[in-house]
């Protein structure tokens, strides 16, 4: 599903990653930790085609990203759900408006985004809230309006990066039993966190960066 | 197609509705630019109009020799008619120049009593159309004429010809400029009101982006916003030009002791095209404005 071959980036004479080789197979649950500063984001971020390499090759699904034109990368994007550390929720719509963002861009009719969203906020529990706006719910409720935009679209890969950072334990539990089932649809999904507690026993793939290089690859 | 299109209007409206103070603004501002540059076409038609008149107005005198016949006369004449651009006003004969002159002698009429024989000369009065294009050039014509036989001598006022080619002269290059800024400045005010209006929403565009929209997708509710402006601003303008037509068009008006102005309102074709020029210009900075955006 996705193939990286020798991905490095530099910022000026900042190398924020360095000779990154990796494959991650299609629905595999896998998870990407580090110190900060490790390149986590960097490299999510490679994946999701925001950011282009100094050098090396990202093959997402068999498509070259380094070769990829603007407008196949934004179509590429609708197939792949990205969950924001700071969750880039739009403040000014409704939690429903948040969530129809994915499909109103891809030009689905309204009949189909509503049945469609009204879905999404069922499977992360927000249906009493979608004529909420994002400032007015708790930091793990507009966490999960970001993952309900994120899978709206049944993504085949679904991005996290951070995504428990700011909430307390009990909560933490309840998005990643969600990611789970998330990926139990056949959704690859990779999660890039720097949290211990999160990868206690998770039973899947760890990758370890530091200072822009993989370390440590523990299997699952 | 159909439903993308009214999820455009449907969200540029909103946006519209949004930032309604600065579309305002906005929108006030190029209606008074727009109000400008109908003016000045209201200005120009009428102007024109008016130098047609003048033009017109500016003729050219051919002497005729004494003791040519009929048949030469009329050699003359259909010569006369040949000439691009000229009619023949009218023919006057030594008699009628002789009637002309002791009228215009009036009260002294009687000095002309004590001459033997009329030493005036029959001529042809010409008239040119077209004098505000420039396409008559009365120095050759004068020069051909004067080589005909039975011409004696040809005569036109060229003050009054460098006066006129002068007028339309500076009229057409002040017209040009003005225009021009004119159009600049709006383009200017749309570009960057839609600067603005992309700048408040730089967030919401990014997270557009990331879900996937087309850059398109982004940059048609903006264009539409400009668009909106535009023709909105245009139609404004153009009722305040014609209701300030309708005040003003009762009363005449007169110019150096000229002949006098009838005014006159835009054609149709000219009424669309400040319409039109405003939409475009709406486009058209949101274009720039988008562009600018997206390069950065």
């Amino acid at each position: 599903m996705i193939q990286i071959y020798r991905l490095s980036k530099s910022f000026g004479t900042n190398i924020a990653l360095d000779d990154i080789g990796l494959r991650i197979r299609k629905g595999e649950f896998i998870f990407i930790t580090g110190p900060s500063g490790a390149g986590k984001t960097t490299l999510l971020r490679h994946i999701f085609g925001t950011e282009k390499p100094t050098s090396g090759q990202i093959l997402i699904d068999g498509i070259n990203l380094t070769r990829i034109r603007r407008h196949n990368l934004d179509l590429l994007r609708r197939k792949i759900g990205f969950i924001f550390q700071d969750f880039k929720l739009l403040n000014n719509k409704t939690v429903y408006q948040n969530v129809a963002l994915a499909l109103e861009v891809t030009g689905e009719r309204q009949a189909i985004i509503r049945k469609k969203v009204h879905q999404a906020l069922r499977s992360v529990d927000l249906s009493n809230k979608e004529k909420a706006f994002p400032l007015e719910v708790s930091g793990g409720e507009q966490q999960r309006i970001a993952i309900a935009r994120a899978i709206i679209n049944d993504p085949m890969i679904l991005i996290a990066d951070e995504p428990t950072g700011n909430l307390d334990p009990d909560i933490t539990k309840d998005i990643m039993v969600l990611f789970r089932s998330i990926n139990l649809r056949g959704t690859t999904v990779i999660i890039a966190t720097h949290s211990k507690e999160l990868l206690r026993d998770t039973g899947h793939r760890v990758i370890v960066l530091n200072q822009g290089r993989i370390v440590e690859e523990i299997e699952g | 197609m159909l439903r993308i299109w009214l999820y455009f209007f449907k969200s540029a409206f909103i946006n519209i509705m949004n930032n309604r103070l600065i579309h305002l603004i906005s929108m006030g501002t190029i209606t008074i630019s727009m109000l400008l540059l109908g003016s000045f076409m209201l200005l120009s038609v009428n102007l024109n109009n008016w130098i047609k008149e003048w033009g017109e107005s500016i003729s050219m005198s051919v002497y005729l020799k004494d003791g040519i016949d009929e048949k030469e006369k009329r050699e003359i004449e259909k010569q006369l008619l040949n000439i691009n651009g000229a009619k023949i006003k009218g023919f006057i004969s030594k008699e009628q120049a002789m009637i002309q002159l002791k009228e215009s002698l009036g009260g002294q009429a009687g000095l002309l009593n004590g001459l033997k024989e009329n030493p005036l000369p029959s001529s042809f009065e010409l008239v040119f159309e077209d004098m505000d294009n420039f396409r008559v050039d009365l120095n050759n014509i004068k020069r051909s004429l004067e080589k005909m036989e039975g011409v004696d001598e040809v005569q036109y006022s060229e003050q009054w010809v460098e006066r006129f080619k002068g007028v339309i002269f500076v009229f057409r290059v002040a017209g040009l400029i003005i225009g021009g800024l004119l159009c600049v400045a709006v383009l200017f005010i749309i570009t960057n009101t839609i600067k603005l209006a992309i700048y408040s929403r730089k967030d919401e565009i990014e997270i557009y982006k990331l879900v996937g929209a087309t850059d398109w997708f982004v940059k048609i509710p903006f264009l539409i916003e400009g668009a909106v402006q535009g023709i909105i601003s245009g139609l404004f303008a153009f009722l305040i030009l014609f209701s300030a037509y309708l005040i003003f068009s009762t009363k005449t008006v007169q110019i150096f002791g000229l002949p006098v102005i009838d005014i006159v309102f835009l054609s149709n074709k000219n009424a669309i095209s400040i319409i039109l020029l405003s939409l475009v210009l709406g486009l058209m900075g949101g274009l720039i404005a988008l562009g600018r955006f997206f390069k950065t």
